[in-house]
Parts: C-alpha cells; structure tokens; sequence
C-alpha cells in the first residue's frame, strides 16, 4: 500500500497553513477566470506563473496554487456558459446547449447545481485515477531510453492536434515553428549560438513563460476587439439561490459516464478538455436521448459534458507528470512553470521529490471540496461578476501579466518580447493556427534534442538505433495511426462541431 | 488565399534557417553537433508549408476597421507603457497605461481615469510593498 503512505504523507504537505490558503485562493481565483468569458485556463495560468514567482512560493507550493487554478477554471467555465449562453472556455461549449435552455426555463439554480456536483464528480474521478495509474506509469517509464523519448517527444508533436478536425499540417507545422523557436540562443551542448544574430539579449534564447504570456494573454487582448464585439444579451435569472438536494442528483449517472469519457481523453495526448466534453455529450446523448429532450434543457445533457471537461484534468496531469509529456495547452503551461523552478517531471520526479507530486494530488483532492462549497453557496457572487465591465477587467489582466514579467527579469526587453509573441499569437490565432504545439514546441525543443543527442552518443552517431528499441516502435506505431487518423478526417472535411 | 502567403513565408523563413544552420560547427565528442537538429526542424517546417500553399483553407473573416484602429491603438499603448515604464517609474505609467487601455475598451474619460489611477496605485503597493518586488517608483523626478 505504497500509495496510501505516500497519499497521507501528501496530505501533510497540502495541510499547512500556506498550501491551505493557496489552494483556497487558487480555487476562488480560478472559478473568477473560468466563469469570465474569454479567459481560460492557459491564460489564467499563465497570468499566474510570474505571480507565483513573484510571491517567492516553494516549487510545491506554487504548484499547488496553479493546479487549483487550473480545477477552478474548469468548475467555472459553466457559469457563464449557462447564465449567458457564452461559454467561459472552450471546454464548456458542451454546456452552453442544455444549460443555457434550462436557465431560460428558470432553473438556472438547478442547472447550476447539477453542473457543480457533475463538475466535483467528474474532477474527484479523475483525480482518483490520477493516483493510481500515475505511479504506475512512472515505474513502467524508468525504463525509457533516449531513443524512446525523442519518440514520445515526436508522439507527443505528431499528435497533439488530435482528433479535432482542424487542418492537420496546420497543427504540426506549428509544433515545428516552437522547435525552431527553442533552438534559439546559446546551444546548451556546444556554446553555439544559434539563430540569435549578434543579439546578447537572445543568447539565453526565449523564456517560455514571457511567450506563453504574449501568445496567450497579450493575444487574446488584441483578438478581444474583434470576437467580443457583440455581447449585449444580459444574464438569466438565477432564481432561488440554492436547488434542492434531490434535483442536483438527478443527472448522477450521466456524471459517472462523462467522468469515465473525459478521464480516458485527458491521458491520450492531443485529445484533451474540449474533446472530453464533447465525446461525453455526444455518448450521453446517444444513450439517455429516448425522448429528444436534449438540446432543450435535459440535466443529462449538462451533467455529462461537465463531469467529461473536469475528468480530463486530473487525465491531462497523468503524462505531465510522469512522462514529461503534456496532454492539453494547461497542463504545457504548468510544464513550463516546472521546469523554470528546475523541478525536471518523468519518471524520477516521483521517487526523489515524492513531496510536491503527493502535496499536489493531496491538494487536488482538498481542491475539489474546495470548489464543491465555493461554487453551490456562493454562485451568485460568481454570477454577479460576471457583469462586471470589460473595460475595468481588461486592463488589469494586462497590468498584472506585465507586471509579472518584469518582475521576473526586471528588463524592458522581456517586455518587448512579450509584445512580439503578442503579435505573433494574434497572426497564428487569425490563420487559424493553434497555439498550444507552439508553446509545447518552445518547451519540448531543447529536452528532444538532448535525447537525440543521448541516443546518437550511445549508437557512436548511427541514426538506426533510433528504431532499435520495441518501446519507441510501438510509439512510432501508434502515432502514425493518430496521424493517418486526423489527416483521414481533414479530408473528408466533416463540418465539425468543436471549431466555431 | 492568406494560407498560401503564410504558406510561402513559412517556406522563406524555414529555408533560410536551414541555410544559416550550416554554418554551426560541431564540437568535439557530440556526434549530433550543434547544426543537425534545426536542420531537420527548418526542413520538416517548409515541407509541411508546402502543405499550407496546395492545400489552403478558406480565408478567414476580415476584421471590421474600427476593431483594427482599436487593436493598433492597443499594441501601441503596450508599448509605449513599456518605454515609459524605467523613465517615468511604475506607478505613473500603469496609471497612463491602464486609462488608456480602459478608453479603448469603452470607459467614459472620467471612469477611465479613475481606473487608472486606483489600478497603478494598487498593483504597486501590492507587488513592491507587500510582496517586496523592488519596482521603479519614479526615477524622472528623484534621480
């Protein structure tokens, strides 16, 4: 029962005090982001990672305050998707189709209600199988060599556009672009500077966290003028405030199913939060809809999409942690966090820094309490910031994501840079260009090179060995199915129901 | 149309880091050297820009020209805050900088400046004087 000591030892950690009011601050604040239309949780946690530096947080520490962030945005994402017919973030889009009709009816307190208990089911599940299947994984990757993980690193890259149907080269030729963008400044191996043209300022090649804030953040400011334009519709009527017991567990065992649904898309790589949302809508729908209510306002249809976004958390954290792999654009943000705190995640992570990888998971369940009591009693004040104006929200976000940056380096440059990958986030976003293999790129790029260069140090600079090892052909194998399987959907060109 | 252009420049820029790239000598004992994994990156780059340009999406939706007046509006506030960030010291120019940002979001002159104001004043306190970040004050007028 190895999982149970260390689980209780996490507990102890996730239990002081500070990590206690962290995770408590980092729910409350993460709800706040999620429910606010436009920002999600990358962009949430990416404002957030200079902030926790900031602050002078322990690795552990700041982890946990993100993570919870990251669960609180997922819990919030339904309130405006329901209230205002807007979802918070794209994984709530599901939720917009049942909920929005019910609040109509006026029982946007119940609809609120069943997502909260689909949401804290969906996130608990998850969470479980996170502690369970994530040691498990960690012993079996011990016994990757460099050659398997330039193949998970090609996996990871090859795949991470996934299923959803957006224009395959498109994904891939972004996850290129962030390599390209890593191999940026002094070559860690040789001194060599590459690619920085006699600039002193690149040397150290480009901080992920300044480009993940410019991509996301600073983009999303300059796209808000265009996608924001028409917002006029004003917020359902709440009601009464709390739903009956009976009510908030009628949609139960849609919960359980989404949450099953959303867990198993959280771990595949490239599938994540939207896609487990919309896999279990769509499975629930083919089950339960006997009578065509879904669409109308079922609580089926809000209970399945919900409990499958939050389960792909705790199914996203799972390669992130022990593999080093990100699943989905937070959890790549989170990574980045890591490995500026040069806590390096894979396999090792758990065995010699057991204290942060049970301090989260211990915090994570704490976390999903948390939210549980956060969002039933206190969903009216959530609602009620939902009409607060985009002009006061906008700017701050802005101030505290500069304000961030430089205090990490303390330089205008950074800032500049910043500004740069804004740009550049605006004219991919435009070009219907995704950014998460981008920033996976950016951070990925140096650790796959080193494993290319391990690997070839070991075969004497033969690229054979490459494909020596059954654990990186069984990848190989594995990612060239996903990608036959995505480039077969873009060429059939199927409307499909994730894009807007 | 536009997938085509991005496509071509995609290419140029590929191209020429895999040009530059061959310039990377390589060290000693390092069978990979410094140059090889750009090159495959850059050439793995224009091969799927040639993607972009035989097979372009539709073009996507043209902003309306007050959105793109705001959005320039917007990047030049940013980085003018930025300029005057050292010089005039944190506090003044997050108060020009959010006021500005709160116009081009729609608030009233007076509203706007009130935001300013209570947002520079406030962040600053909270980051240099509770959380202990060192921040320029106001270099411009006390040296």
């Amino acid at each position: 029962m190895d999982i149970l000591t260390s689980l209780i030892g996490g507990f102890a950690v996730a239990m002081t005090p500070l990590n206690l009011a962290l995770a408590v601050f980092g729910c409350f604040a993460g709800t706040l982001i999620g429910a606010l239309p436009g920002l999600g949780p990358v962009n949430g946690v990416a404002i957030l990672i200079p902030v926790a530096f900031a602050m002078k947080l322990e690795p552990g520490s700041a982890l946990i305050m993100l993570s919870c962030i990251y669960y609180g945005c997922m819990y919030g994402g339904r309130i405006s998707s329901i209230m205002l017919n807007i979802p918070g973030d794209e994984p709530a889009i599901m939720t917009t189709l049942d909920g929005y009709p019910m609040a109509r009816k006026g029982q946007a307190a119940k609809a609120l209600g069943i997502s909260a208990v689909a949401s804290f089911t969906g996130a608990t599940f998850a969470t479980l199988g996170l502690t369970f299947f994530a040691p498990l994984l960690a012993k079996a990757a011990i016994h990757f060599g460099p050659a398997d993980y330039f193949a998970l690193y090609v996996m990871a890259f090859a795949t991470i556009g996934g299923v959803t149907g957006v224009n395959p080269f498109k994904t891939l030729l972004a996850a290129v672009l962030g390599l390209l963008l890593a191999s940026v400044g002094l070559d860690p191996a040789t001194g060599t500077a590459r690619f920085t043209f006699g600039s002193y300022h690149l040397y150290d090649g480009f901080d992920p966290i300044v480009a993940i804030v410019g991509l996301f953040a600073v983009s999303e400011i300059i796209m808000y003028f265009e996608s924001h334009a028409t917002s006029g519709a004003g917020p359902a009527k709440l009601g009464r405030a709390l739903p009956r017991l009976r009510e908030v567990f009628e949609g139960f065992p849609a919960a359980l199913r989404g949450s099953v649904i959303g867990f198993i898309c959280g771990v595949l790589p490239g599938a994540g939060a939207s896609l487990g949302a919309f896999v279990s809508y769509s499975t629930e729908k083919q089950i339960s809809d006997k009578k065509g209510t879904f669409g109308t306002g079922d609580p089926r249809g809000i209970a399945a999409p919900e409990a499958g976004n939050n389960a792909t958390v705790g199914g996203a954290l799972i390669p992130m942690l022990t593999l080093g792999v990100p699943g989905s654009g937070t959890t790549a943000v989170m990574l980045a966090l890591l490995v500026s705190l040069n806590i390096q995640p894979g396999p090792l992570l758990f065995e010699r820094q057991p204290d942060i990888v049970w301090g989260l998971i211990a915090a994570l369940y704490l976390a999903n309490v948390v939210l549980l009591l956060l969002n039933v009693p206190m969903v009216g004040l959530f609602t009620r910031l939902l009409s607060l104006p985009q002009w006061l929200l906008m700017p701050i976000v802005v101030m505290v994501s500069f304000i961030g940056i430089y205090s990490i380096s303390h330089s205008t440059f950074d800032l500049f840079v910043m500004i740069g990958f804004g740009l550049l986030g605006y004219a991919l976003r435009k070009f219907e260009i995704s950014l998460v293999p981008v920033v996976l790129g950016l951070l990925l790029g140096a650790d796959m090179e080193n494993n290319l260069r391990r690997a070839l140090s070991i075969s004497g600079g033969d690229f054979g060995i490459l494909l020596q090892s059954p654990i990186a052909l069984v990848i190989y194998g594995f990612t060239a199915l996903m990608l036959m399987f995505s480039f077969g959907i873009a060429m059939r060109r199927r409307p499909d129901p994730l894009s807007d | 149309m536009i997938d085509r252009i991005v496509g071509a420049v995609v290419f140029m820029i590929s191209a020429s880091a895999f040009w530059v790239a061959r310039g990377y000598e390589a060290g000693f004992g390092d069978p990979l050297g410094p140059a090889v994994f750009p090159q495959m990156v850059a050439g793995a780059a224009a091969i799927l820009s040639l993607g972009l340009i035989l097979r372009p999406d539709p073009d996507p939706a043209a902003q309306s020209r007050p959105a793109m007046t705001r959005q320039i509006a917007t990047v030049a506030v940013l980085a003018g805050y930025v300029l005057l960030l050292e010089p005039l010291g944190f506090p003044l120019s997050t108060t020009l900088g959010t006021g500005c940002l709160a116009l081009l979001f729609g608030a009233r002159p007076l509203k706007a400046g009130i935001t300013g104001l209570a947002v520079g004043l406030s962040l600053f306190v909270i980051f240099d004087t509770v959380l202990g970040l060192p921040l320029p004050f106001a270099p411009a007028l006390f040296g």
